[in-house]
């Protein structure tokens, strides 16, 4: 589904910054991958271009086969609507739309049926708990309940491929284990296949398989056994071995 | 919600935003179709008007609709760069370029379709007060009443509409998508500083130093042959001075860290170079802007009043009578003047200034020699100094007119002597000034007596004179000079009152023109700053925002922005003004008239409009960030 090959990324500025080297990572379809590593490791950027807002300097990426970096603008653009849902560590839902119409929006630009649109916006509002604020804008609405709304968006349209920033960062245990379940759920029955970055080894256990990165380079990576508390156990340690000897560690929430 | 909604609410949420544009668009449609009120105006139409004022109209109306132009251009550029984010989000949400291309063109349309109908109705009610004045500023031979501008509005309506389909299309284009992070990041990201170089500095100042020493050097008519290259020279100069000393200031204050990190300094300086290319494009814009603005309406006035001035300085008598006949039916000729100045009902004493022509050195219709007590007649009655002669003295009387001319003689006649009479010889003894009574050459007065023992003249003239008193209505002056100006042979009769008329009525509509271009560019510089300022207001509030919750006070907050406001109005200001200055001084070269009293007059007119407008922004500025921070 997913394949990243010798991936590298190198920022340009007064001082070029190598935020990723040599990334090779394959994501099958209906795969739930979590990825996890200390702050500046390299997560958001490396999801960001996969989800087509950046590119990458060396190596190359194609999503079910097709290079999305290669793809016509009209074409990458009905690509990311109808494949691609993203969710962004900020959030970034548009201010001057309500919660519902942030939440439809995919959807409105693929000129669907407005019934329609509603039906699905009250089903994934009501799995995430948010139904009672669909009409209020965004400024109005807790960031808890702005990043469901974000989940919400990304899901709406049933994408092959959601892409997840720290979806739960700002979520209580209870609402986080709510939302990590509709994403394991999402991916089980629909076979969304899903790439996800977290801090939090709680939210990481739902995957099938956690990827490590420090310094932009792969680490390592676990794959999920029978049970999901063994796997949790699993991911502490990991990461205790990962920030063993790396000053940023601190920086990881757990 | 379809996708035409999301495109509607999107406006309708965001109407701060839209409003800034949507303002300076209806601002742009009001001023050309109050110009095009005045251009339609059923008594310029149908009048005999000149056919160079109906072409200059035409021009001018021109020259508005291509500015018009570049300001909805250069404000929907801004408008969509303040946009930038939002493109990014939708793209990553599938949108694609066509849609937001769509999109764009449809709010574009809307806004402008609003903005043209709104423009119009705004222009009725301010053409009244437009034409009002008009009326009353300057001389028209029909009254500017309102009228129902039928031809202005299709007109308008038609122009701006296709003007905003032609934009929108336009911009849509240059709404080439560029990497997607660009346009999330986009107001995060701060624009690249323009480079700072020794050497552009330099040239800079060198450039701006020999335009203004070229456009101050030159005289005359070549004044207009160094026009071009110096306009060209200055604005490279502006635009490196603005985008050189900018980065400069700000480097130099950024390094000076007891400087920088002293109380609000730093959130200052910081926005200044965070703004730096922007406010670099601004202030070189609105800087030529208003210096477009100055000179026009400076050269319009100027001219004007050099016009007016040297009429009557050359001119000082009522009426002047020049019989090209100087027969025995001079009298006849005269009595006719003198009748009808009285018929009228005009108060006004008569002089007979004989001319005598004496041979007189190489000129060969020789030099005008006047008695000293026909002039100091004229000057009594005109309130200008007499002269006090010595018995046996004779003077040159030296001329301010001829100076422009620069054909004087008086220096070369003061060592010409003539002979008298009684055999005696006289000799001017000193120049004088002597105004009362002008003439195009410098010439001579002697003293009565001596006066009586010239020689035989080459030739004698009778030039009669009329100084009106007080107390006499200007019309009344007008009208018999009308009558007299058309019963004599032409350039024989002179009515000083008459023609400075004539001249203020074809002159009218250009001032106006002028005026009104001057003061449409002036204001749009306003409207530029006024734009400059509000795209970064969502910015500043959540900046500001940020920063009270770290402790930082009203007066502060104010302090800061009224700072960064007044850079904003005034760097470019004070800019303009001085190559204003420069600019009208070269004009008054051009005429050698004295230009100083109009210039200042001028320039400080604008300052304090640009003062005032200053005021009004920031109260508004402040106004609005303090809502957030309170
Ligand atoms: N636009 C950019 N220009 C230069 N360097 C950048 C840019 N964006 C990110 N970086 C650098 O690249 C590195 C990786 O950043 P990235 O955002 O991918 O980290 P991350 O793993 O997502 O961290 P976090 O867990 O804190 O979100 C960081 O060191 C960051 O400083
Ligand atoms: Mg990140």
């Amino acid at each position: 589904m997913l394949e990243v090959k010798r991936v590298g990324k190198v920022y340009e500025g007064k001082v070029a910054y190598r935020a990723l080297t040599d990334i090779d990572l394959s994501i099958e379809d209906g795969e739930f991958v979590a990825i996890m590593g200390p702050s500046g490791s390299g997560k958001t950027t490396l999801l960001n271009m996969v989800a087509t807002i950046d590119e990458p300097t060396t190596g190359e990426i194609t999503i079910g086969g097709q290079n999305p970096h290669r793809l016509k603008k009209n074409e990458l653009a009905k690509f990311r609507r109808r494949e691609l849902g993203f969710v962004f560590q900020d959030f970034n839902l548009l201010h001057t739309l309500t919660v519902e119409e942030n939440i439809v929006l995919p959807l409105t630009l693929d000129g669907k049926n407005v019934k329609e649109m509603k039906e699905k916006a009250r089903t994934v509002a009501e799995k995430l708990g948010i139904a009672g604020i669909m009409g209020k804008r965004t400024f109005e609405i807790s960031g808890g309940q702005a990043q469901r709304a974000a989940v919400a968006r990304a899901i709406i349209h049933h994408p092959k491929l959601l892409l997840a920033d720290e979806p739960t960062g700002n979520l209580d245990s209870k609402s986080s284990k709510d939302v990590m379940e509709l994403l394991a759920a999402l991916n089980k029955n629909d076979k969304m296949t899903t790439l996800l970055v977290t801090h939090e080894a709680q939210a990481a256990s739902y995957a099938d398989r956690v990827v490590f990165i420090r310094d932009g380079k792969l680490y390592s990576e676990i794959y999920r056994g029978d049970s999901q508390k063994g796997f949790f156990q699993q991911i502490i340690d990991t990461l205790s071995l990962l920030g063993g000897n790396d000053h940023d560690f601190s920086s990881v929430r757990l | 919600m379809t996708f035409r909604q999301f495109a509607f609410n999107n406006v309708f949420r965001n109407k701060r935003l839209y409003a800034a544009y949507f303002l300076s668009s209806l601002f742009t449609v009001m001023v050309f179709f109050t110009f095009a009120i005045f251009a339609f105006h059923p008594s310029f139409q149908n009048s005999d008007m000149n056919k160079n004022v109906m072409f200059g109209l035409t021009v001018a109306g021109g020259i508005i609709y291509v500015f018009s132009f570049f300001f909805v251009l250069y404000s929907m550029s801004a408008f969509l760069q303040s946009r930038k984010k939002e493109f990014g989000l939708l793209m990553i949400q599938g949108m694609s370029t066509q849609q937001i291309r769509l999109m764009v063109f449809m709010e574009n349309m809307v806004i402008g379709l609003f903005a043209t109908i709104s423009g119009i109705l705004l222009g009725l009610v301010f053409a009244k007060l437009i034409l009002l004045l008009a009326e009353n500023v300057l001389i028209f031979e029909e009254s500017l009443h309102f009228y129902w501008p039928l031809s202005a509005v299709l007109i308008t309506f038609v122009s701006f509409i296709l003007l905003f389909l032609f934009i929108s299309l336009f911009v849509s284009f240059i709404l080439r998508t560029r990497k997607l992070v660009d346009l999330i990041k986009g107001d995060k990201k701060p624009k690249d500083e323009p480079k700072a170089s020794m050497l552009l500095s330099i040239l800079a100042v060198l450039l701006l130093l020999g335009g203004y020493g070229t456009a101050l050097y030159v005289k005359g008519m070549s004044v207009i042959v160094a026009m071009v290259p110096v306009i060209v020279v200055v604005i490279i100069g502006t635009y490196l001075l603005f985008s050189q000393l900018n980065v400069f200031i700000i480097r130099r204050l950024k390094r000076n860290e007891s400087l920088f990190w002293r109380n609000t300094n730093m959130i200052l300086f910081s926005d200044l170079a965070f703004r730096m290319k922007d406010n670099a494009r601004s202030f070189f814009m609105v800087a030529i802007i208003s210096t477009v603005a100055f000179s026009a309406i400076g050269a319009l006035y100027g001219t004007h009043s050099y016009l007016t001035k040297a009429i009557v300085q050359a001119n000082p008598f009522t009426y002047s009578y020049h019989p090209y006949d100087q027969t025995e039916n001079i009298q006849k000729n005269v009595q006719y003047a003198k009748n009808t100045i009285a018929q009228n009902g005009i108060d006004a004493k008569q002089l007979d200034m004989t001319e005598m022509y004496l041979p007189f050195a190489d000129k060969p219709d020789g030099i005008l020699v006047l008695n000293a007590k026909d002039y100091n007649k004229a000057a009594k009655l005109l309130g200008k100094k007499q002269l006090d002669l010595q018995a046996g003295e004779a003077v040159i009387a030296k001329q301010s007119i001829a100076n422009l001319n620069q054909n004087d003689h008086a220096d070369k006649w003061m060592q010409q002597s003539i002979t008298l009479t009684d055999g005696k010889t006289v000799k001017p003894s000193r120049q004088v000034e002597a105004d009362a009574y002008p003439n195009v050459d410098s010439y001579m007065i002697v003293a009565e007596e001596t006066y009586k023992k010239l020689p035989k003249p080459l030739k004698v003239k009778h030039h009669f004179v009329w100084i009106a008193s007080e107390k006499n209505k200007p019309e009344q002056l007008r009208k018999a000079g009308e009558l007299l100006q058309e019963h004599y042979e032409p350039g024989a009769f002179f009515s000083t009152d008459f023609v400075l008329y004539e001249i203020e009525k074809g002159y009218g509509p250009i001032l106006f023109i002028g005026l009104f271009i001057g003061i449409v560019f002036f204001v749009s510089a306003g409207s530029f700053l006024y734009f400059r300022l509000f795209t970064d207001l969502a910015e500043d509030k959540t900046k500001f925002q940020a920063i009270a919750k770290m402790g930082l006070t009203v007066p502060e907050m104010k302090k800061i922005v009224n700072r960064q406001t007044a850079l904003l109005f005034f760097a470019p200001m004070a800019v303009a003004l001085i190559h204003g200055a420069i600019a009208l001084t070269s004009l008054s070269r051009m005429f050698s008239y004295n230009l100083v009293r109009e210039s200042a007059m001028v320039l400080t007119s604008f300052l304090v409009i640009q003062i005032i407008y200053y005021l009004i922004v920031r109260f508004f500025y402040v106004k609005q960030i303090k809502e957030v921070i309170e």
